[in-house]
């Protein structure tokens, strides 16, 4: 296996857990669990806001990460 | 490969009633005649009857002129190709999970109405584990598809209408006169009419299964047209009738047992409601199993076009069954169900099959100008009014239950159109290709980890105020040098040449 396909299998799979970590991260913080909110200071007037860039981001990492996990070279 | 033409007309019209008879009646029922129209659901129900009529006549014209596997997705294929095809196969396979998702549910609530009646000890334990049991129900079925096991569609309608026989039998028995039944005042007036029959619209269309299955039939320029015909025509006395005598045994009022099953305990005390409760349970396994089927074969067509990943086309080494295709489907089936909401999955059910009607219609109109020299064994009659009132009709359907701003169908319509914004999303994401949309998601990855290279140092610099520990901090840090180096890698992909 050449190195960038190993460099962009190891990137790929850190980057789509930092998009799964973003997403549940959203999700705890939706449900305020352990007072989350309140530690970090979130309003309920901004949550949506928050929440929203967190599955975005998330929604990309995932993506971006797949695309170097399953990336197939020409011969 | 071809599939081999065995059944006869008989055998097409118990297709088609099977396919029409099902659990929907022991379900949707309820909200019609509770909540949207009271008694005039009688009504409702014979304007459901005519509208299925009326679309049923653009779909013989289709299924005799182009007898292939596939329904509506291969006309809106044959008359419009591209987006709208792979919209109406997505409607189609929405629907049919939507459908699937319902059939669970109501294998879980005639479950608990049955252990009400014959275990109470147990009614509350059951009644906690409601969604539990709907994916437990989907995950064997999903099983057993995937092993391929045969369904039983024609003996399970054959029992259908000997239950249905004796109910009506003891309804009349009682001495049910009309003026008992259809005296009662307009509870919503003809919008509640309107609303009730898009509601319960799910009751009639699953006929179309004979049209997915037109393949099968012999000769089937003849005999699937009149099947359909004959299959419409018999559903609407045999529901009538049905409505007509539980109305009459149930009055209006706060129940928490379904309407059907009250009816028939009202009729034959003790055994009705039972006998209803495991009737309701075996309609819901078989809709079911065979709409985990219609999903997994739409989604396989669907792949097989280029429009989905090849991979739903996996065959599983064993049983020769679509396994990816039943698996993925059934997940979204499990998620529906879950939610536990009656009328939402109703509404959405039909809302789906509604628009996809529709854009059958829209196809017969488009092949009758685009090729008129398709042979054609059916004509619709009254050509072109029949297709234009089946599209007017559909989008009355639609309309009617916002107006009369019913929360379920609002949520319905709200979701149907997320979801088809998705379809579109999906559509456009695929036409692009891979190779541009890695570049593309690569360059949001790029300029996300440098935007975070930027706020790390006006953090630093003192300018950002940073609220949290440190250590946040340094996974920021971390974040970001993840993200250029992968935007990077993505962007310089040399798989393939890309402009």
């Amino acid at each position: 296996m050449r190195p960038r396909r190993i460099l962009g299998a190891i990137v790929g799979t850190v980057q789509g857990l930092i998009g799964v970590l973003a997403v549940i991260f959203a999700y705890i913080l939706y449900i305020d669990f352990f007072g989350l909110q309140a530690w970090l200071d979130v309003t309920a007037e901004f949550l949506p806001l928050y929440m929203l860039a967190l599955i975005v981001f998330g929604f990309f990492s995932i993506m971006s990460g797949l695309f170097l996990i399953t990336e197939r070279e020409l011969p | 490969m071809k599939t081999k033409r065995e059944l006869g007309l008989f055998d097409a019209v118990m297709m088609g009633l099977s396919g029409a008879i099902g659990f929907e009646i022991f379900v949707l029922m309820d909200y019609a005649y509770f909540a949207l129209a009271g008694p005039d659901m009688i009504l409702a129900l014979l304007l459901g009857g005519l509208i299925n009529l009326l679309i049923m006549f653009s779909y013989s014209e289709l299924g005799a002129a182009i007898p292939e596997v596939g329904g509506e997705y291969t006309y809106t294929k044959a008359a419009y190709g591209g987006l709208v095809a792979f919209i109406s196969g997505c409607l189609r396979w929405l629907a049919s999970v939507f459908v699937a998702a319902l059939a669970a549910l109501t294998f879980a609530l005639q479950l608990l109405y049955l252990f009400s009646k014959v275990a109470p000890a147990f009614e509350s334990f059951v009644s906690a584990q409601v969604p539990l049991i709907a994916i437990i129900v989907t995950i064997v079925l999903a099983t057993l598809d995937v092993r391929g096991v045969k369904k039983v569609g024609v003996m399970i309608v054959t029992i259908f209408l000997a239950i249905f026989a004796i109910f009506l039998a003891g309804g009349l028995w009682h001495g049910l006169i009309p003026p008992q039944v259809l005296q009662k005042p307009l509870t919503e007036g003809l919008s509640g009419v309107f609303a009730a029959t898009a509601y319960t619209f799910p009751m009639f269309f699953g006929m179309r299964a004979l049209v997915a299955g037109a393949a099968q039939v012999k000769d089937p320029e003849k005999n699937v047209p009149r099947a359909i015909i004959v299959s419409s025509l018999l559903t609407i006395p045999l529901y009538l009738s049905v409505a007509y005598v539980a109305i009459g045994f149930v009055p209006l009022g706060d129940y928490d047992e379904p309407f059907l099953n009250l009816a028939a305990e009202n009729i034959m005390p003790r055994v009705g409601g039972v006998l209803f409760a495991i009737a309701g349970m075996v309609a819901s396994l078989s809709a079911l199993g065979t709409s985990i089927t219609v999903q997994s074969s739409i989604a396989r067509g669907m792949s097989r076009d280029g429009y989905l990943p090849k991979i739903l086309l996996s065959v599983h080494r064993r049983f020769g069954t679509p396994y990816v295709a039943i698996i993925a489907g059934s997940l979204f089936i499990m998620f529906l169900s879950v939610i536990g909401a009656v009328e939402f999955l109703g509404y959405a059910a039909s809302f789906g099959s509604i628009l996809v009607f529709a854009l059958v219609n829209l196809s017969l109109l488009k092949l009758r100008k685009k090729k008129p020299y398709m042979k054609k064994p059916f004509k619709t009659p009254l050509y072109p009014f029949t297709p234009i009132a089946g599209i007017v009709m559909s989008f009355v359907l639609l309309a009617v239950p916002i107006f009369l701003r019913d929360a379920n169908a609002v949520n319905a319509l709200l979701s149907g159109l997320g979801l088809l914004a998705l379809v579109l999303a999906t559509y456009h994401l695929r036409m692009v290709g891979r190779y541009r949309l890695q570049v593309a998601v690569g360059g949001i990855s790029l300029s996300t980890g440098i935007f975070m290279a930027l706020l790390i140092y006006l953090i630093e610099v003192g300018f950002v105020p940073l609220i949290l520990p440190r250590i946040f901090l340094y996974f920021l840090i971390f974040v970001s040098a993840v993200s250029i180096l992968a935007g990077v890698l993505n962007v310089s992909a040399r798989t393939r040449k890309i402009f």
